[in-house]
């Protein structure tokens, strides 16, 4: 059957027409809605974000107007000697708490896997540690390695013990003030590893470890075998969470040490704070900073295309 | 003894002149409009009583002008980010308390008035301002903030431990040296000094006293810069460095925080101590809070046994580096003239001497006529005797120079007390650590602007 073009372009466009008008109608709302999610953004993330890669190539001085200098403080913190102990700090820093984090998470979340009764009040009981103020945690860890006599935790106990016949000043060193960070970081921030690896370990189908155990496999073999591997990404995720946390954690070193002995525990956000506010030099303060992001931006991206990956 | 004879001319010249006197002009006092408000910040001391005070007096100016005056604290932590928020934020107090790198730093950033006239006008108010004070707050020949007070660092001994191993109260950092050395006694945990190279006044203040009674410094005479790598600092660092070498201060001494050395020396585990006179404070407020006979007889005893002498000094003489308090006024204020007519009503030597009498010495009015007024207060004892005295061994930072925004900078970057913790700690040697310094201080004042 012949049918005239011309019949059935004027029958269809004006279907077409009101559902382009439609859809551009819905678009408009669909915009304004976001609207407010896109201010958001841009005013709370990239602005920021811009703003301080802006502050980091000029010369910003407190009460002074910025003057654009390239990349003059990123020059300057390549050959600075504070800023190359800035960064062996911070990764000792980082590397070590998380990787403490990740082993007593472990271990925390394995035993309470294992308790039947009362697993929801010792699973908030670990989480005190989390939602306590980090200044308290600070304080509290300064007080427990003080070497003040009589006063001190670990010194009483040692001495009361007659363990040992005068205080040790665990923070006078450089290597006892880092651990002594280390620690506070650790113990303030395990509970939210065990509690992610216990929400892992719920989501592991106990077949396979019914399965395991009628081949023969023990309690160790299980753990290598079914447990670690069901938990891969809980534990990449947290530990990248963490990892940028923590590298960017300013309270327990600055509350704890100050960045001392010397500068023996200065960070990567104690440095940037003694520079941007005490030497009043903005720009080289936020660049002390802003030295991080290609490391987490590296980090993040070849992280979630690694589990986009997994995921398909 | 005859009495002189006084004429009726005599009594009428007398009374003519008195007259005459009075009639001349005083210096106007800034006008002040009904309804006017004004936010002042000032320092929240370890002193509770002297903040009230101040308070106290700024209530009473208000109350004389039907005004008001929101006074905000700052501490020593947070003083910096307060300020350097509020500058970059515009929204500086109308007047300001600041320390004493703070003037230089401040007017170079153009936030500060010109207070040159009001200084003249203030000063047949309340005296003149002494020679060494004047740096702190006359920048290029103007003046951008009123000293007030001098809360100096003393050297706190306690005088028992002393007489009992025989040993002579020290004068010089030598002599406070040579002391530590003789009374301590490791296995009792009691060490013969305190010294801590840490990031608070305690440390960078008591290092730049050390520096300039030494006759080292990283700056000339017109506050440029000069190396610091002499023999004077050979052995300024020499002596920061042995205190811990020789075992002459506790363990833990370079971890100490602010309060470290105020409760290592009141608890007797230390014989000497550089402080501020809050361990007075603390002595007399424990004094008063005793609640039994035993206890009363050792605090008595230790207040009696504490003694607070002038800082030490050094081959160079007794400089001492204090913290210089100071009233500015920010550009940004309101009312302007309010603001002057507040500054000088707290500077007023009544005033003063009422905050002063809460302040347990730490407070130590540095202008002529408060000094003058305060002299009764200071003679309670020794003690007192040389807290009144502070503003007389103050030095600035960056002296022999004025205080520029560079030599406050360096003090801020923490490399005076980085230093010696670089020898003790790092194990680096003397010349070395001098060297590290030195490249810093100079790399400061090159690439300072303003």
């Amino acid at each position: 059957m012949a049918v005239d073009q011309r019949t059935v372009t004027r029958a269809v466009r004006p279907r077409a027409s009101s559902w382009g008008r439609a859809r551009r109608r819905d678009a408009g709302t669909a915009l304004l809605f976001l609207l407010p999610l896109f201010v958001l953004v841009g005013g709370l993330i990239f602005y920021p974000f811009y703003r301080a890669i802006w502050l980091s190539l000029t010369d910003k001085l407190v009460g002074y107007p910025e003057r654009f200098v390239g990349l003059r403080n990123y020059i300057y913190l390549a050959h600075e000697d504070t800023f190359h102990q800035v960064i062996r700090n911070s990764l000792v820093f980082t590397v070590g708490s998380v990787a403490l984090k990740i082993v007593t998470g472990l271990a925390m979340a394995l035993v309470l896997n294992n308790v039947i009764r009362g697993r929801n009040f010792f699973r908030g009981l670990f989480l005190l540690p989390w939602i306590t103020s980090t200044v308290i945690i600070a304080l509290t860890w300064r007080w427990m390695f003080d070497a003040f006599p009589g006063r001190g935790f670990f010194n009483s106990v040692l001495l009361d013990a007659g363990l040992i016949r005068r205080p040790i000043a665990f923070m006078a060193t450089p290597e006892g003030a880092m651990a002594a960070v280390i620690v506070a970081n650790w113990w303030r921030a395990f509970p939210f590893f065990g509690v992610s690896f216990l929400a892992g370990m719920a989501s592991i189908p106990k077949e396979h470890y019914e399965a395991a155990a009628v081949d023969g496999a023990g309690a160790t073999r299980r753990f290598w075998h079914i447990t670690l591997p069901g938990l891969k990404h809980v534990i990449i995720v947290t530990t990248l969470l963490s990892f940028i946390l923590t590298i960017n954690d300013f309270n327990i070193v600055y509350v704890m040490t100050r960045g001392g002995p010397g500068t023996a525990t200065q960070i990567f956000a104690t440095y940037s704070y003694e520079v941007a506010f005490n030497q009043l030099r903005w720009g080289r303060g936020v660049t002390i900073s802003i030295f991080l992001v290609p490391l987490l931006v590296v980090g993040i991206a070849s992280i979630s295309r690694y589990l986009l990956r997994e995921a398909r | 003894m005859p009495h002189p004879t006084v004429s009726r001319r005599k009594i009428l010249a007398g009374a003519l002149g008195t007259s005459a006197v009075l009639a001349l002009p005083r210096p106007a006092a800034p006008a002040v409009k009904k309804g006017t408000a004004l936010r002042m910040w000032i320092l929240k001391t370890y002193v509770e009583p002297t903040n009230k005070a101040i308070e106290a007096s700024a209530a009473r100016w208000a109350a004389k002008h039907g005004a008001s005056v929101t006074v905000e604290y700052f501490t020593f932590e947070d003083m910096q980010t307060k300020y350097v928020a509020a500058i970059e934020n515009k929204s500086t107090p109308d007047v300001g308390q600041l320390e004493t790198g703070a003037p230089a730093r401040f007017a170079g950033m153009g936030q500060l008035l010109d207070l040159s006239t009001f200084a003249k006008q203030m000063e047949t108010e309340v005296g003149k301002v002494p020679a060494n004070i004047l740096p702190v707050t006359v920048i290029d020949g103007k003046t951008y903030a009123m000293p007030w007070y001098v809360m100096a660092p003393f050297w706190y001994v306690w005088r028992d431990v002393f007489d009992k191993a025989k040993v002579k109260l020290p004068n010089t950092f030598e002599e406070a040296k040579q002391a530590a050395a003789a009374l301590t006694r490791p296995k009792d945990n009691f060490y013969g000094m305190g010294q801590s190279w840490n990031r608070t006044a305690d440390g960078y203040g008591v290092m730049q006293g050390l520096m300039y009674s030494y006759g080292a410094s990283w700056a000339d005479k017109a506050g440029k810069y000069k190396s610091i790598k002499t023999p004077a600092m050979q052995q300024v660092m020499k002596w920061a460095t042995d205190i811990y070498k020789d075992g002459l201060q506790p363990p833990d001494c370079l971890t100490w925080t602010g309060s470290g050395n105020n409760e290592n020396f009141i608890a007797k585990n230390i014989a000497q101590t550089s402080n501020g006179p809050s361990i007075t404070f603390a002595l007399e407020n424990a004094l008063a809070k005793a609640t039994d006979a035993k206890e009363r007889k050792a605090r008595e005893e230790a207040l009696a046994n504490h003694v607070a002498l002038p800082h030490p000094a050094g081959p160079d003489g007794r400089r001492m580096w204090a913290i210089a308090m100071s009233m500015s006024i920010f550009k940004n204020s309101k009312d302007p003239e309010a603001a002057m007519s507040l500054i000088a009503h707290l500077l007023s030597p009544e005033e003063t001497v009422a905050i002063m009498k809460d302040s347990y010495g730490q407070f130590a009015p540095v202008l002529d006529k408060a000094r003058a007024a305060s002299k009764d207060y200071f003679n309670k004892n020794d003690n007192y005797r040389n807290f009144g005295r502070a503003a007389e061994w103050f030095v600035g930072t960056g002296y022999p120079g004025p205080v520029t925004a560079a030599a406050a900078e360096v003090q801020a970057t923490n490399v005076l007390t980085d230093a010696p913790a670089k020898v003790i700690v790092d194990k680096w040697s003397v010349d070395q650590a001098i060297d590290w310094e030195d490249k810093k201080i100079k790399d400061v004042y090159d690439t300072l602007r303003g």
